[in-house]
């Protein structure tokens, strides 16, 4: 698996046009079937079946408790740190199940990026903020991994802002340039998907609109799923946006059908803010 | 889930507002035309000083409609079927507006005809006063009952104003080739048919958006057109008159 490359796609996982719940896509990077989740006794999510289409934008929507942030969690196996938590079903990413027992998680990791609500910058400079993790899955010498982490602040247009203070404390910066620089942090180990869960939410407007200009930027490379609150967000930002309520997926559809037409009673509902 | 209503209750509101002054626009446009109607069938003076009247009422409503609708888009951030009502919204009022419009032209042009000494049959003419006015009354029910079968209703029955005002056009060019005094009357009667025709083609256009906003669906592009009469494509083509 070299990081670099697309997600390969093979025609086994596809879904088949008829399927009422997809966007048809030529590619799928990420093919949820028949997926179930259980937070010990809890069933969490119920057999949802969605595809991510490969360099497109998917939102996922949904009241609070509604499982799309489990459902993100699921995609690098972040619920392995927690014990009683389990998944079946499954969801296949370049031929392999991510939740098979023996799938390397280190690997899936650096293929799978996460950018959480609020922004986790580490405890170090702003540059080792970037060159932790290409580090653990490259060895790059000086001059190339400063050439990395140029390129990756250039990408979330954060380079001229921290450029003649690499070496300080991520910490000093804005709550935007910290989350630019969760993103940068991301990218660096060049993912194939990246998960935000609610990226702007702890966001200004000005910081926010930044993000959202990147993601528009960064699927031209990277599938993403997004995690949203926000509405209008969703709106701007997906190509397809996905309801969930109570742990069942409702609706999924074109950002565009999705917020003028919904199909489904409960997504006009809760989009139009009639979910009482 | 059940309960239908926002849970923002000012948006609710507002929505409601904006719902009542569709339905009162619908309604005055809708007592504009019947007296324009009753100003040429029954000669009635007062019924066409009155349809006129009511013009600047229903002008000071579109904006109102309009001020509302923009309003909401800017604060509501509405969206599916409450986006689609209120864009749906600020583009029937601009319908409404213009049926009004014609609705006074009508009025006005009544009050000018001179009927010529051998009475011209005007039993045309009601009737497809009559159906435009049908039509009329049902599209602004489509509005107020937010009925997508009713707006079909319209859609479809379009075509028969249309062949009405085709049978019209031949009728009146008949009884002006048979004497040229008639010739006036009888172009002023031709554009009063075009007006109707014209308000027609707006109740439809009403119908139109109403279907949209109830469905999330749009009707065809392609109306069902009555046929034009042989040798009298005229009647396609005649000149839109000046109804300001």
């Amino acid at each position: 698996m070299t990081p670099q490359t697309s997600p390969g796609m093979t025609q086994d996982f596809m879904m088949t046009e008829t399927d009422p719940q997809t966007v048809k896509s030529p590619e799928v990077a990420l093919a949820v079937r028949n997926l179930n989740f259980y937070y010990g006794e809890n069933h969490a999510l119920h057999d949802i079946s969605v595809n991510f289409p490969a360099r497109r934008v998917t939102a996922m929507i949904g009241p609070s408790g509604c499982g799309k942030s489990t459902l993100l969690r699921i995609f690098n196996r972040m619920y392995d740190l927690y014990p009683g938590q389990r998944a079946t079903g499954e969801v296949m990413f370049d031929g392999r199940n991510i939740l098979d027992h023996d799938l390397d998680l280190n690997i899936l990791r650096a293929r799978v990026g996460m950018v959480f609500q609020k922004p986790t910058p580490f405890p170090m400079s702003i540059y080792d903020n970037i060159a932790f993790g290409v580090r653990l899955h490259e060895k790059l010498n000086k001059a190339d991994m400063d050439a990395r982490v140029q390129d990756v602040l250039t990408r979330v247009a954060l380079w001229n802002e921290v450029r003649d203070r690499l070496n300080a404390p991520a910490a000093g910066l804005s709550g935007g340039q910290q989350q630019r620089l969760c993103i940068a942090r991301s990218i660096a180990t060049r993912p194939e998907v990246l998960l935000l869960d609610e990226p702007t939410s702890a966001l200004d407007p000005i910081s926010t609109a930044r993000i959202e200009e990147l993601l528009d930027e960064l699927k031209e490379e990277f599938t993403i799923a997004i995690v949203t609150h926000n509405m209008q967000q969703a709106a701007r930002c997906a190509d397809q946006v996905a309801f969930f309520y109570m742990g069942r997926l409702i609706e999924v559809d074109s950002a565009d059908r999705m917020f003028t037409n919904p199909k489904q009673q409960q997504t006009q509902d809760y989009i139009t803010g009639r979910f009482g | 889930m059940a309960d239908r209503s926002h849970i923002v209750k000012s948006y609710e509101q507002e929505l409601g507002q904006l719902r009542s002054m569709m339905a009162q626009m619908g309604g005055i446009v809708e007592n504009q035309v019947a007296l324009a109607l009753s100003a040429i069938a029954d000669r009635n003076e007062e019924a066409a000083d009155a349809a006129a009247r009511q013009d600047p009422e229903v002008d000071q409503l579109e904006r109102e409609v309009e001020g509302l609708a923009i309003r909401l888009l800017a604060l509501r951030s509405p969206m599916a079927g409450d986006l689609r009502e209120i864009v749906a919204a600020l583009k029937i009022t601009g319908d409404l507006e213009r049926i009004g419009d014609y609705a006074s032209s009508i009025a006005r042009r009544s009050l000018r005809i001179r009927m010529p000494e051998n009475q011209i049959s005007l039993s045309g003419l009601r009737s497809m006063g009559r159906l435009v006015q049908e039509n009329l009354r049902r599209s602004i029910d489509a509005i107020t009952q937010q009925d997508s079968n009713r707006a079909m209703e319209v859609w479809h029955s379009d075509r028969a104003v249309d062949e009405y005002y085709t049978a019209l056009f031949r009728e009146l060019v008949t009884y002006m080739m048979e004497d040229a005094r008639n010739i006036r009357a009888c172009t002023e009667l031709l554009f009063i048919a075009k007006n109707l025709e014209r308000i027609g083609d707006h109740a439809t256009n009403v119908a139109e958006r109403v279907f949209y906003a109830v469905t999330g669906d749009n009707l065809p592009s392609l109306r069902p057109r009555g046929g034009p009469a042989s040798g009298l494509t005229g009647a396609e083509t005649t000149q839109e008159p000046d109804v300001r």
